[in-house]
C-alpha cells in the first residue's frame, strides 16, 4: 500500500519537474509572452476593427439626363439615403469611367424621358443601375439597398397619386441570435478560434523541435521521466497560458466590442479547455515530426493556422464550399470551435450543439495525442 | 562596385535554389494554397438548406415551394410540422433559415388581399443568412408578380432574377448590369487578390530569414569581412526576392487566366511593374525585420506579425470601405491593398493607366521607403 503510495508520489514530483522546467522555458523567453499576450490582443483587436461585412456607405454616382420631378425625386431619395454617398457625373461617360476607374462602386442612371414615360399609360420607364461586380459580396448589397430605394420611391409616388400597389407578397426577415445581422458579432468568435489556434498550435510546436535542435532532448531522455509525463508536462503549462490568453480575448470581447454572453461562462471555459487537446496535440504532434523548429513553424501556420482562416467557417461559410472541400474541414478542429464558441456568446448554452462538437474535438485531439504517444520513443536514432 | 553586388546576388541565389527541396518549397505551397483557397474563399452562398414549416397547405404554398425547389441555390427543403421542431434543426447549423408559410396564406392571395410569409434566420452566419434572404424575397416575389397579373415585363423579370425586390408599379423598372464581373463569380474577385497576397508571403519570408540564418549560422561575419561594402550587401540581399517574385507571377498569370479564365483586361507592363515595386516594398520590410532580430524563430515570428495586418488591412478578406475611418488611413500606408487595387484593376476592369499610376506611385514610394529604412539599419547593425 504504502508502495503505491510513494510510486504515485514519485510519478507526480517527475510530472511537476517536468511541468516547472517547462513553465520556467515559456517565461524567460521574451518571444513567447510576445505570442501569449501581446500577439492575441493586437489581433483581436485588428479583427474586431478590421475586419466587416457590413457595407455601410457606398459611393455612387448618379447620372440624372431627365428633369422632371420624378427624376429629381428619385436622386434625391438615393442623396438622402444613409446607404449612399452621392458623386454628382454630368453624362453616361463620365460615369461609366467614374465606376472604370474604381472611383465609385455603381452607376445610376436616369435616362432622358424618365419622367414622361413613367407617366404615360402604355410606356415604360426604366432606370439602369452599372454595378462594380469586381467584389460580388459588396454589389450583392448594393443591389439591395438599391432596390430598397426604389420600391420606396415607386411607393412614395403611388400614395401620392392615391395608387399606392401594396405589395401582394412580403417577407418578413427576422435574425434569430443577432437581430441587427452585424458580421462583428459572429467574426470575433470566429478571431477567437484563430488566435486560440495559433497559440495552442504554433506554439507547442516549437517545444519538441527545439529539443532536438539544441540537443537537451538527449538530456530528457537521460531522465527517469516517461513519455507521458513528457507529453503531460509538456502540455499543461501551454494550456494554462492559452486558457489565460483566451480569458483575455472573452474579456476584451465583451467589454470593447459589447458582445453579448448568453450562454455561461463555465461553457465558453470547458468549450476552450475542449479545443485546447486538438490544437495542443496538433502542435506536439508536429513538433515530434519535424526535427527544425523552422520546419515545425511552417508546418504548423499551414496546417494549423491557415486552415483556421480559411476553413473553419470563420469568414467563409463551409457549407458553400465544394463537397471535397468540406471533407477536409471535417478533421480541422477550428471547425467545431468556431460553431460552439458562436453559439455559447450568440446563443446560449445549448447542449444538443456543444456536446456533438466537443466530442468531435476529442476525437480529433485524440487521433493528435495517440500519433504523437507512437512517435515519440525515448531513443534517439 | 556592381561587380560586387552581382556577386552578391549570386550567392544569395545559389543560397536560396541550391537545395532542391527548397526550390520547390519556394513553388509548390503558393501553387497549392492557390488552389485551396480559390475554392475556399467563397462568400457566394450555395447548397442552402433551408427548413419550411408549411401552416397553410394550400395551393399558393405548395408554389412557393415548388419555386425554390426549382432555384439552383437551394439543395434542401426539409419539412417541419412546427416552428420549435425545425428551431433545433436550425441550432445545429442543419438548416440556415426557416420559413413560415402561415395558415391563411393561399386563401389571403386567392382573394387578392396581401399576405405575408415569415423568415426566420440564423444570426450566428449573418452574412450567409443575409443573402439566404434576398434569394427568398425574389422568389417569393416572383410569386406575388405571376399573380398580379402583371404583364412579365422581360426586363422587369430580368431584374428580379437578380434582385431581391420587383417592381410594384408594372411599367417602371430597375435594370442592373454588374460590370467587369456579370456572374458575380467570386472566384474572379479572389484569384487576383491571392496572386497579391501570396506573392506578399514568399519575398516577405525570404529576406525575413536570410540574414537570421546567417547569423545563426555564423557566415554573417565572414560577408562582412568581403571587399562588398554592407550597403551593397542589403542590396544583394534585396534582388533575388524580386526574380522569385516574377516567376511565380508569371505562374499564377497563366494559372488564374488561362486554368480559371478569369480575364486580363489590363496592361502587361504595368501588371510587372505592379509585382517588381510591390516585391521591392515586401522585401525592404522583411529585411528591416532581418536586421533587427537575432534568430529565425524570432524572424518568422516577427514576418508573421507584419503579415496578418497587412492581409487584413488590405481588401483581401473584407472591403476596406467597411472598415472604420482611421484603419482606412492605415491601409494607405499598406503596401498589400494599394497591390490588390491594381489587380482588381489589371485583371478584372481594363483600369486606364491613368488611374493605376496613382497605385503605382504609392507603392513606389512605400517601397523607396522600407528598402531605404532597410539598408540603414541593416549598415548600422552591420557596422
Amino acid at each position: 500500500m504504502s508502495d503505491t503510495l510513494t510510486r504515485v508520489r514519485s510519478w507526480w514530483q517527475q510530472l511537476a519537474a517536468v511541468m516547472i522546467k517547462e513553465a520556467k522555458q515559456v517565461t524567460r523567453d521574451p518571444s513567447s509572452w510576445i505570442i501569449a499576450v501581446v500577439l492575441p490582443l493586437t489581433f483581436l483587436f485588428l479583427f474586431g476593427y478590421g475586419i466587416s461585412l457590413d457595407t455601410t456607405v457606398v459611393k455612387i454616382a448618379v447620372v440624372r439626363e431627365d428633369g422632371s420631378r420624378d427624376a429629381r425625386a428619385f436622386a434625391a431619395a438615393l442623396t438622402s439615403s444613409k446607404w449612399f454617398l452621392v458623386v454628382p457625373a454630368t453624362d453616361r461617360g463620365s460615369g461609366e469611367r467614374l465606376l472604370q476607374d474604381q472611383n465609385v462602386k455603381a452607376v445610376l442612371v436616369i435616362p432622358a424621358e424618365f419622367g414622361t414615360r413613367l407617366n404615360a399609360q402604355n410606356t415604360s420607364a426604366q432606370v439602369q443601375l452599372l454595378v462594380d461586380g469586381a467584389e460580388p459580396n459588396t454589389a450583392n448589397f448594393v443591389h439591395g439597398y438599391v432596390n430598397a430605394v426604389w420600391n420606396g420611391f415607386l411607393a412614395a409616388r403611388g400614395l401620392e397619386r392615391g395608387t399606392a400597389v401594396a405589395l401582394p407578397v412580403s417577407v418578413e426577415a427576422r435574425y434569430w441570435y443577432n437581430a441587427n445581422a452585424v458580421s462583428r458579432w459572429f467574426l470575433i468568435p470566429g478571431s477567437m478560434t484563430v488566435i486560440m489556434t495559433l497559440l495552442g498550435t504554433l506554439l507547442t510546436s516549437l517545444v519538441i523541435a527545439r529539443e532536438y535542435e539544441r540537443g537537451t532532448l538527449e538530456a530528457l531522455y537521460a531522465t527517469p521521466v516517461t513519455r507521458g509525463q513528457i507529453l503531460i508536462g509538456k502540455t499543461l503549462p501551454y494550456f494554462l497560458l492559452a486558457m489565460i490568453s483566451m480569458a483575455v480575448c472573452v474579456l476584451t470581447a465583451l467589454l470593447l466590442f459589447q458582445l453579448p454572453l448568453r450562454g455561461s461562462f463555465l461553457a465558453l471555459g470547458l468549450v476552450s479547455g475542449v479545443f485546447l487537446v486538438p490544437a495542443l496535440g496538433q502542435g506536439l504532434l508536429i513538433s515530434v515530426t519535424m526535427r527544425t523548429q523552422m520546419a515545425a513553424a511552417q508546418l504548423g501556420l499551414m496546417t494549423g493556422y491557415l486552415p483556421a482562416m480559411m476553413l473553419s467557417g470563420f469568414l467563409f461559410d463551409i457549407h458553400s464550399m465544394p463537397p471535397w472541400l468540406r471533407a477536409i474541414t471535417l478533421v480541422i478542429p477550428a471547425r467545431y470551435m468556431n460553431v460552439s464558441l458562436q453559439t455559447v456568446f450568440l446563443a446560449g448554452d445549448l447542449w444538443s450543439v456543444l456536446i456533438p462538437n466537443m466530442l468531435f474535438m476529442l476525437a480529433v485531439g485524440g487521433l493528435f495525442f495517440g500519433l504523437t504517444w507512437r512517435r515519440l520513443h525515448k531513443r534517439l536514432d | 562596385m556592381l561587380q560586387r553586388l552581382l556577386a552578391i546576388v549570386r550567392k544569395e541565389l545559389i543560397t536560396m535554389l541550391r537545395d532542391p527541396r527548397a526550390r520547390w518549397a519556394l513553388i509548390i505551397p503558393p501553387i497549392i494554397q492557390l488552389f485551396i483557397f480559390s475554392s475556399a474563399a467563397t462568400m457566394e452562398v450555395k447548397n442552402i438548406a433551408l427548413a419550411v414549416v408549411d401552416l397553410d397547405r394550400g395551393p399558393y404554398a405548395a408554389d412557393v415551394q415548388q419555386r425554390l425547389r426549382g432555384s439552383r441555390s437551394f439543395t434542401s427543403l426539409p419539412r417541419y410540422a412546427n416552428v420549435a421542431a425545425a428551431r433545433s434543426a436550425l441550432e445545429r447549423e442543419q438548416v440556415i433559415g426557416i420559413l413560415v408559410l402561415p395558415s391563411g396564406f393561399s386563401p389571403d392571395l386567392a382573394a387578392g388581399r396581401p399576405a405575408s410569409v415569415q423568415l426566420l434566420l440564423d444570426g450566428r452566419r449573418s452574412n450567409a443568412a443575409q443573402i439566404t434572404a434576398q434569394y427568398v424575397s425574389t422568389i417569393v416575389a416572383a410569386e406575388g408578380t405571376a399573380l398580379s397579373g402583371a404583364p412579365p415585363d422581360a426586363n422587369a423579370a430580368a431584374a428580379a432574377a437578380v434582385t431581391a425586390g420587383f417592381a410594384p408599379t408594372p411599367n417602371a423598372a430597375l435594370v442592373i448590369d454588374n460590370w467587369f464581373n456579370p456572374n458575380l463569380d467570386y472566384q474572379w474577385f479572389m484569384l487576383p487578390n491571392l496572386v497579391g497576397t501570396l506573392s506578399l508571403g514568399v519575398a516577405l519570408m525570404i529576406t525575413a530569414l536570410s540574414v537570421a540564418r546567417e547569423r545563426e549560422l555564423g557566415t554573417f561575419d565572414q560577408t562582412l569581412v568581403s571587399p562588398a561594402t554592407p550597403v551593397e550587401i542589403a542590396l544583394g540581399k534585396l534582388l533575388p526576392p524580386l526574380l522569385v517574385a516574377i516567376v511565380q507571377a508569371t505562374l499564377y498569370l497563366l494559372i488564374v487566366t488561362l486554368l480559371y479564365e478569369v480575364p486580363f483586361r489590363g496592361n502587361l507592363l504595368v501588371f510587372y511593374a505592379a509585382v517588381l515595386t510591390f516585391a521591392e516594398a515586401c522585401a525592404g520590410v522583411g529585411l528591416f525585420i532581418s536586421s533587427l532580430v537575432h534568430t529565425q524563430q524570432q524572424a518568422f515570428l516577427g514576418a508573421f506579425a507584419v503579415l496578418l495586418p497587412f492581409a487584413l488591412l488590405s481588401g483581401f478578406a473584407t472591403p476596406v470601405e467597411n472598415m472604420p475611418w482611421w484603419l482606412q488611413f492605415v491601409t494607405t500606408i499598406n503596401p498589400l491593398a494599394h497591390m490588390l487595387h491594381l489587380m482588381q484593376g489589371l485583371f478584372l476592369k481594363g483600369a486606364s493607366v491613368v488611374s493605376l499610376a496613382q497605385d503605382l506611385v504609392k507603392l513606389l514610394e512605400i517601397a523607396l521607403c522600407t528598402t531605404v529604412a532597410a539598408v540603414l539599419l541593416f549598415r548600422r547593425k552591420a557596422a
